[in-house]
């Protein structure tokens, strides 16, 4: 199996090749109590991006992947070399996030709940476009069922291929494609007068210029 | 199909991820090659997967990967793993008539969870796992210089109440150490302490403080008694606290008193070093 990402190894000054992420947590269950914090050192921010973005809230995702780093410290041994580290870290912190948005019982939303939500959100022009945007994306995403959230998170916006998300969600390739096309659906409605806005910032036509400058 | 004439957005989302069946996709293709409103969908549903991809990637703040890094350290040491500053006890007490005795001590609880090395746990639970007799024994077997020095210094009546040497498991009668009034007070601040805070003056977070109620237990004792003899010196002052929100007994014993020197021992409930031994001032 090919890890989700692709991983610059930091360039160790020696020369020598850095030690894999395998080794290191070999290192960490052999005793080695400077293993582990490498491991964290290599993966926080992605781990970060995976959990801030598939629980859109900075103080959850910060529980989450403190949750996930330290099960996944305990539980070193129950890695199988079969995998990827990388992939078995990140099952780790979707699962630490699945489980809180589980115990906040997220309530899935009806689709004509969606098309209101979408009415509501009008669109606010403001230098600030790109962060607002942002804001919107995630806060529409937490309008989709956790699976379909999360499956959405690895694929559209960290760009892992179908098959990585599949190994880390722990599912076939067939149950991401179509978790990802449904949440998809349920996004294009509320997200489109974003797509609008951003025709227009970009001045792409003389109507969008008009609209823009009054 | 929607009224006959449109495609609902989560078909459209399905042939472009290629799940539907060759015959569905060749309709709904031959569709969308003469209805607008459907192209329209088509290119929406490619705008949610570029809207999302354009969401910024932030690195995790600082203060959360701080957070993370504390809370792996407290892992580890809850886990007991192996400090470099620290004694190995196992490997000093190991051919001590009493270690082949049953254990008759409740061991206090580390931590249910599950920790990476079943061997490190062991391992750390074995430092007190001794019956009590033996540890007083111990203590008499290390006390040596210290404690007759002690006797000595401080008469009965005159010591501070707090925990004694021996503990309460050795009988008055066959204790060579009865008459011994600790020389030290157990207080219980409850304060919980930083390392920079150890490093600094200490006497104002846990100075002698004549009649503050002390908490002395037999384990507390045992473990100071312990690190006592290891320095050959009695502690200034023992503060039973917290050090970054764990359990622990801070000891202060004097490195060198003309030059207000402290040497701060750190342990936890199994009496191994939560924090290197290190140096700090008193006033």
């Amino acid at each position: 199996m090919t890890s989700p990402p692709d991983f610059p190894q930091p360039a160790d000054p020696s020369g020598q090749p850095a030690l894999s992420d395998a080794d290191l947590l070999t290192r960490h269950i052999g005793g080695d109590t400077t293993a582990f914090s490498e491991i964290v050192k290599r993966h926080r921010d992605r781990m970060w991006a995976v959990a801030l973005r598939t629980l859109g809230d900075p103080d959850e995702a910060a529980d989450a992947v403190q949750d996930a780093f330290v099960s996944a410290y305990r539980k070193a041994e129950s890695f199988r070399g079969d995998a990827a580290v990388t992939t078995w870290l990140h099952r780790i912190v979707v699962n630490a996030c699945l489980d809180r948005m589980r115990r906040k019982s997220v309530r899935p939303v009806a689709d004509d709940e969606l098309i209101e939500a979408a009415e509501r959100d009008m669109p606010l022009p403001d230098q600030t476009a790109e962060r607002e945007v942002s804001l919107e994306v995630t806060a529409a995403l937490k309008l989709l069922p956790a699976d379909q959230r999360a499956a959405l998170v690895l694929v559209d916006m960290m760009g892992y291929s179908v098959e990585d998300a599949a190994a880390v969600l722990d599912v076939p390739a067939g149950t991401v494609k179509s978790r990802c096309a449904r949440g998809r659906a349920k996004l294009a409605p509320i997200l489109s007068h974003l797509r609008n806005r951003s025709d227009l910032t970009r001045v792409s036509s003389p109507k969008g210029a008009e609209l823009r400058d009054g | 199909m929607t009224g006959d004439t449109h495609y609902d957005l989560e078909i459209l989302a399905e042939l472009a991820e290629g799940l539907l069946d060759d015959a569905t996709a060749l309709e709904v293709r031959s569709h969308l090659a003469i209805c607008d409103a459907c192209g329209e969908s088509l290119a929406g549903l490619a705008a949610v997967r570029e809207l999302l991809s354009a969401v910024p990637v932030t690195a995790m703040p600082l203060g959360v990967a701080m957070r993370i890094d504390r809370a792996l350290e407290a892992e580890a040491q809850r886990g007991g793993l192996r400090l470099v500053e620290e004694p190995d006890w196992d490997e000093i007490m190991k051919d001590s008539p009493w270690e082949e005795k049953p254990v008759s001590e409740p061991e206090p609880q580390v931590l249910p969870e599950v920790v990476p090395l079943a061997a490190r746990r062991k391992r750390s639970r074995r430092a007190w796992a001794m019956p009590i007799t033996a540890a007083a024994a111990a203590a008499v077997v290390f006390g040596g210089v210290g404690l007759a020095t002690q006797l000595v210094a401080s008469g009965p009546g005159e010591g501070v109440t707090g925990g004694q040497v021996a503990g309460p498991a050795v009988s008055p009668e066959k204790s060579p150490l009865k008459t011994a009034e600790a020389a030290w007070a157990v207080r219980a601040s409850g304060h919980n302490y930083t390392s920079r805070e150890l490093n600094g003056p200490l006497l104002g977070y846990f100075g002698p403080e004549p009649g503050t109620g002390s908490n002395s237990d037999e384990q507390t004792d045992k473990c100071v008694a312990r690190k006592a003899n290891e320095l050959d010196r009695q502690p200034i002052a023992v503060d039973r606290a917290f050090y970054n929100g764990q359990d622990a007994t801070i000891m202060a014993f004097w490195e060198d008193k003309t030059i207000n020197a402290v040497r701060v021992v750190v342990v936890g409930s199994n009496c191994h070093n939560l924090r290197p031994e290190g140096l700090a001032t008193w006033n």
